[in-house]
């Protein structure tokens, strides 16, 4: 009897190191970002097929992931193939933070499992930004991408993975939840399109280098435009913070309420540091919540 | 994704190549600086739709831009009509004829502003003259320095961090934008702005000026003075050693703007070392040929038998008589703050 199901799992993230407007290779603008991924954020998906020719997910708000599934058994199986999805994730919702492309990503994944067939990492692009019209670059984990997230499509491979990067998770706006779709996409202004250029190069010089303090600082004039179109309460405050404390920047989710106060995790001293920050946001109000990379 | 306007035939000549040049100064050796600022204000031109197929581009200009203008309007199809004085080098004049620019002559200076504004009261008239007619304005219009990034962009690519950004300051596009551009992400960038005696950009008296493309008698809206840390004034006779002394210890042959930015960066990075330094240098040589760079015409200009000073004298206020390579502490302020003094706390980098 053949298995009956298939298991994947897909990691979330703490919003993007860099998100904005950048030419492609015949020099068009398009949306791009390259997220911070997170490995202790993580949505489980298990496929149960079965003959139904339909999908159903639980919990049944995961209405993405089953369109997700859905879409790659009409790729990939055969007309009768549907099943069952199970999403189990501690991804925070609406926070900027991936859950959903987790979610379409696990699902996709799982389904392939089940249909035991390697699948191109652009096709599952393609599949997850029919499901939910944009996604993010947390698949591409042994080599950066700036990812177009809502063309499915790598406009630039780096030649290494992210630095190691140790990050303190401040949520600014507890309360608020941002719909990342429904969030009208930033309008930047000549000034801002054209600041994306040395962004992308210090992006790259920084991958290429290993260097955490010069992607931090790519980070912080990224969030820093973001200001304009999704403001966080206090960011000043909490960069003064990590300026005591040897951050090497801030970073934030482009379509959520995160900011991460971003340390070396290759420097001895960032436990110690991280530890000390962690207190002084404390004692400002903030809630603030460790990850390592 | 957008579909916009593309002029990028030449791309591959607007960035500078970049030349080590000892220690930590590099050289950003341009071909043609203005073909940057010029293709990125024609492709906004036409995505505005300003410029129309066809149509005619007017501009004041007695050199570079009016070449990058020139270049990309043969390219592009369309017509273009410059409007120069007799300070055109013969040998550009033929090559702009050749590309099918119009060149109007001016010869007799404005009772304000020099040649400068006579240029501009001829272009005037052309502009309203020219039924869809489009002026790029490079003094005053904001893509000038806008199109920099990518200037930006080339240098971090190959220096990463970029600790020091000196250059002449024409129009004001390449130095304002470059630092500001840069200043993203290296907030502490200390930018230094190369002017000339006579020369109203940062607060002379106006006067004669005898180094074409350096400094002006009208200032440009895109000179940005809030980017500046500091600016020095070279004197002509400077510059033209300067610019022999970058050829024949580099083997850079280039205009006297270059020659004047290399004095200063030289002095800068020697006493800075371990400072990543780069110097802009916005055109070759060719148009000098009968002038810097030959030896008959250096005889008769002033100053040229003077042995160059090694170092700038600190001055005062930018309004102070200069007669040699001067400097002030500029202290990223803007052109009123500096001339009224204020904001001019203690001078402790002049040892330096």
């Amino acid at each position: 009897m053949p298995l009956r199901a298939g298991y994947a799992e897909a990691i979330g993230h703490h919003g993007e190191l860099v998100q904005g407007l950048f030419e492609d290779d015949d020099a068009q603008l398009r949306r791009a970002l390259v997220s911070l991924p997170c490995r202790q954020l993580r949505s489980k998906v298990r496929f149960i097929a079965n003959d139904s020719g339909q999908v159903l997910v639980l919990p049944a708000s995961r209405e993405k992931a089953r369109r997700a599934a859905q879409l790659t058994l009409n790729a990939f199986g055969r007309l009768a193939d549907g099943g069952n999805l199970a999403i189990e994730s501690n991804i925070p919702l609406g926070r900027g933070m991936g859950s959903s492309t987790a979610d379409v990503l696990a699902s996709i994944l799982a389904v392939l499992n089940w249909l035991k067939i390697d699948v191109a990492s652009d096709e599952i692009m393609r599949l997850a930004v029919n499901a939910e019209t944009a996604c993010d670059s947390t698949l591409f984990r042994q080599q950066a991408v700036l990812f177009a997230h809502r063309d499915g499509m790598v406009l630039e491979a780096f030649r290494r993975p992210l630095p190691p990067i140790d990050f303190i998770s401040i949520d600014t706006t507890p309360g608020v939840t941002v719909d990342t779709l429904e969030f009208a996409p930033a309008r930047y202004d000549q000034l801002e399109i054209e600041t994306f250029r040395p962004l992308r190069s210090l992006l790259r010089t920084a991958i290429k280098n290993g260097d955490a303090a010069m992607l931090g600082r790519v980070a912080t004039a990224s969030a820093r435009i973001n200001e304009r179109f999704l403001p966080k309460p206090r960011l000043t405050d909490i960069e003064t913070i990590g300026d005591r404390f040897g951050a090497v920047g801030v970073q934030v989710a482009h379509s959520g309420t995160v900011v991460g106060l971003m340390f070396d995790g290759r420097d001895p001293r960032a436990s110690a540091n991280i530890a000390r920050a962690a207190k002084a946001l404390q004692r400002s109000d903030f809630e603030p919540t460790i990850f390592r990379h | 994704m957008s579909t916009r306007a593309l002029m990028r035939k030449l791309e591959d000549f607007e960035g500078p190549r970049l030349v080590p040049l000892g220690g930590n100064l590099v050289g950003a050796s341009f071909f043609l600086m203005k073909l940057l600022p010029a293709r990125f204000m024609l492709e906004r031109a036409v995505d505005q739709g300003l410029l129309r197929p066809g149509r005619t581009i007017c501009e004041s200009s007695s050199g570079t831009f009016g070449l990058a203008l020139a270049m990309l309007a043969v390219q592009h199809g369309y017509r273009l009509l410059l409007v120069s004085d007799w300070a055109l080098d013969r040998h550009l004049h033929r090559r702009l004829v050749e590309l099918g620019a119009q060149v109007a002559i001016v010869d007799r200076p404005a009772a304000g502003g020099g040649l400068q504004q006579a240029r501009l009261d001829r272009l005037q008239i052309y502009v309203s003259d020219i039924a869809g007619s489009y002026w790029p304005s490079q003094y005053d219009n904001p893509d000038n320095p806008f199109s920099y990034a990518k200037v930006a962009e080339q240098l971090i690519d190959r220096l990463g961090r970029v600790d020091c950004l000196i250059g002449p300051v024409g129009s004001g596009g390449s130095m304002s934008g470059t630092s500001r551009y840069l200043r993203t992400l290296f907030p502490d960038l200390h930018a230094i702005g190369v002017d000339t005696p006579g020369s109203v950009l940062f607060g002379q008296p106006s006067g004669k000026l005898n180094l074409s493309g350096l400094g002006g008698n009208i200032l440009p809206r895109n000179v940005d003075h809030r980017q500046f840390d500091e600016v020095h004034w070279v004197t002509p006779a400077e510059a033209f050693h300067a610019t022999h002394e970058l050829h024949r210890k580099h083997g850079l042959f280039m205009g006297p703007t270059s020659g004047a930015a290399y004095r200063v960066a030289h002095w800068w990075s020697l006493n800075h070392p371990g400072k990543t330094v780069v110097v802009m240098f916005p055109d070759e040589g060719h148009r000098y040929v009968e002038t810097v760079y030959d030896q008959e015409w250096l005889k008769a200009a002033a100053g040229w038998g003077d042995r160059p000073a090694e170092s700038p004298i600190a001055v005062s206020s930018p309004r102070s008589p200069m007669t040699r390579w001067s400097r002030v502490l500029w202290k990223r302020r803007a052109l009123d703050e500096v001339l009224s003094g204020s904001g001019d706390g203690d001078d402790t980098d002049l040892a330096t």
